[in-house]
């Protein structure tokens, strides 16, 4: 018997991390920044989430166990069931750190790319997450290559399991609807419009009294940090993260589904990202049950998402939905 | 120590030699920034791992001249059709370089995951672990060491400098000895004029793209006498190095992108081992040596004019 409402509270919450992620996107691309690098503030911030949740509780409650051993993850399990206000106050926390390391990373990552072309920010940034990772993959105290495995779910404490992933999911999707608000308000106010015209060209839009590099960094800082506590929501969800979580691929399936939808459009990202993660988080529940074949699954979902790009940029540029007139309703 | 960085300093001087020269070339004539060089880099190692299990099953030799032979093929044919698939028909449509610069991610995950399917086909059949692949030896190439009394000599000591200097040759010779060349460097500086000068300019840029990529794959048959085990993420690995070696040299002059090549590697293999010796830091802060290069590149002499950028500094603009 297949649990069919457990199933559906998974995977909106999973479409809801990615919506974060995929409207933060349509913000930077509409405003020229080519963020290849959406992983490494999404990693930033799991990490920092993940720290923050570990680590805090066993010092609060001042025992000397690891993390990472099962001493450690058995005890931080045991304080989430019995101690409601410090678990929910270590989430509390953990989302505004997630958000402040995230916004600052990006803040300072603009200071060299503030002159240089969107092929070379693109590059950078991808760059970034990878050496991100492999500083997660070779630090000891961040769990090398095991990661975290103990992070307490916030709702821990409540007794039915079902009422936890519940509630989560409520939180999940209030953040989409923030984020959804600020990234609507933002494109759709005259700042939209100066963004626009940055992307088109940003010579124009710098000799018309624009500081440029200025509202890139702005708008860099705020995606990152919405990015990050994307990272947190994404860590306490799955109580367990590890540095392969966080491979450039991830940022490839959240271009893929941008431009599927139409680049620059947010209904159209919104669109896509339903369509490309529901596929995602169906082939994740349907490969197990296939078993070995000669060709492993997973990489023809690879080769798909990078088909869909390549189609969709050669056959239909414009997306599924585009943006209409520069205003987009929902 | 020192005898051991200087060798790989060498080694990988030559290799992001093969690489970057090439890549800073194709740049200026398809104006596309190409995320696949790295496959070519892998699809050149596969052609050659591949090859290697064939011959040494069926003939029990194998040759570095038939394996550079058919690399060069295999890659330059893959270019070639990627270009006619993806990026002639973008550059019809008038698109910006961004679009092309994403093509080439999306054409780069396809082709990478293509190449696992491939290997694991491949393994499959032929009941062996191509997946992680032991270094190769070639046969002509001990022949030669022998006849040269190099006896005990690593390969890689041969093929690397042999195959570096045979693709800066080619490409010296192709460019400045040849029509064609010349029509590939004028494409380079201006295609439009090179256009109404009657030079056709589809068909050079074809040829570049064949050319260029061919010999990117050189960088990976090097590799497989070099490395221990051969993996589909080879490519992969090395991009973070060649993108910042040829943001030095400004996607444009090639002596730069040469010095820099020396730099990378040098700060590479010297930095590190000094790193780890006198500050006890551990040796996986490699890659993070490299990309504080590229920030102090960006940030000292940021290659203006490639794909956009703007003359701006935050001290000294417009502020509201």
């Amino acid at each position: 018997m297949i649990d069919v409402l457990g199933f559906l509270i998974t995977l909106t919450t999973y479409i809801g991390i990615y919506l974060v992620l995929s409207l933060t996107l349509t913000l930077e691309v509409s405003s020229g920044i080519t963020n290849f690098g959406k992983v490494a503030f999404y990693g930033l911030g799991a990490y920092t989430g993940a720290l923050i949740g570990t680590y805090l509780p066993l010092a609060i409650t001042g025992s000397r166990a690891s993390p990472f051993d099962v001493n450690g993850i058995q005890l931080l399990y045991t304080i989430s069931k019995s101690n409601p206000v410090l678990d929910l106050s270590v989430f509390l926390l953990s989302l505004a750190a997630g958000f402040a390391v995230s916004a600052l990373f990006g803040l300072l990552l603009t200071y060299p790319i503030h002159r240089v072309g969107s092929a070379l920010v693109g590059f950078t940034l991808l760059s970034t997450g990878e050496v991100l990772r492999l500083f997660y993959l070779n630090t000891e105290p961040l769990g090398e290559s095991k990661g975290f495995m103990g992070i307490p779910n916030p709702f821990a404490w409540l007794p039915q399991a079902r009422g936890a992933e519940a509630l989560y999911l409520i939180i999940v999707w209030c953040f989409v609807g923030l984020t959804y608000f600020i990234v609507s308000r933002i494109m759709n106010s005259p700042l939209g419009r100066i963004l626009k015209g940055m992307r088109d060209d940003e010579l124009v839009a710098l000799y018309a009294g624009w500081p440029t590099p200025l509202i890139k960094s702005k708008v860099l800082a705020l995606t990152s940090g919405l990015t990050g506590v994307a990272g947190v929501l994404w860590a306490y969800y799955f109580t367990s993260i590890n540095p392969n979580m966080f491979t450039p691929s991830l940022t490839f399936n959240i271009w893929a589904m941008v431009i599927l939808g139409g680049i620059d459009s947010i209904v159209g990202g919104v669109l896509g990202t339903v369509l490309l993660a529901s596929v995602d988080y169906a082939a994740r529940f349907v490969i197990p049950f296939i078993g070995t074949t000669l060709v492993t699954p997973d990489y023809l979902r690879w080769i798909i998402v990078g088909l869909v790009m390549l189609v969709v940029l050669l056959k239909k540029p414009e997306g599924l939905a585009p943006r209409r007139g520069g205003v987009s309703k929902l | 120590m020192i005898t051991q960085d200087l060798i790989s300093f060498f080694l990988f001087s030559l290799l992001y030699l093969t690489v970057t020269i090439p890549l800073v070339l194709a740049y200026r004539v398809t104006k596309v920034i190409n995320f696949t060089v790295a496959n070519y880099i892998t699809y050149g190692a596969y052609t050659a791992v591949l090859l290697d299990y064939y011959m040494r099953s069926s003939f029990g030799h194998n040759s570095l001249l038939l394996t550079v032979l058919s690399s060069f093929a295999v890659t330059g044919l893959i270019a070639v059709l990627s270009n006619l698939a993806v990026f002639k028909p973008l550059a019809e449509m008038r698109v910006k370089g961004d679009v092309l610069m994403i093509a080439s991610m999306g054409l780069w995950i396809v082709l990478k995951y293509v190449l696992y399917i491939v290997s694991d086909i491949a393994s499959s059949a032929w009941r062996t672990n191509l997946v992680s692949y032991s270094q190769i030896h070639y046969d002509d190439i001990s022949l030669l060491t022998v006849r040269a009394g190099l006896v005990g000599v690593q390969q890689s000591l041969v093929v690397f400098p042999l195959l570096a200097l045979a693709s800066m040759l080619i490409l010296y010779l192709v460019l400045n000895a040849t029509r064609v060349g010349r029509a590939v460097l004028a494409v380079a500086d201006n295609s439009v004029l090179a256009s109404l000068s009657g030079i056709a300019v589809g068909r050079v840029v074809s040829l570049t793209w064949f050319l260029t990529a061919g010999l990117t794959s050189l960088a990976g048959v090097m590799w497989t006498t070099y490395s221990g085990a051969i993996t589909p993420e080879v490519g992969d690995s090395l991009i973070l190095q060649v993108f910042t070696i040829a943001f030095i040299g400004g996607l444009s002059s090639l002596t730069r992108t040469a010095a820099g090549a020396l730099l990378i590697s040098g700060v590479e293999n010297f930095g590190t081992d000094l790193l780890s010796t006198y500050l006890g830091l551990p040796t996986s802060i490699k890659p993070m040596l490299t990309f504080t290069v590229l920030l102090a590149t960006l940030i000292v002499s940021p290659p203006l004019g490639v794909a956009g950028g703007v003359p701006y500094r935050f001290t000294r603009g417009a502020r509201r």
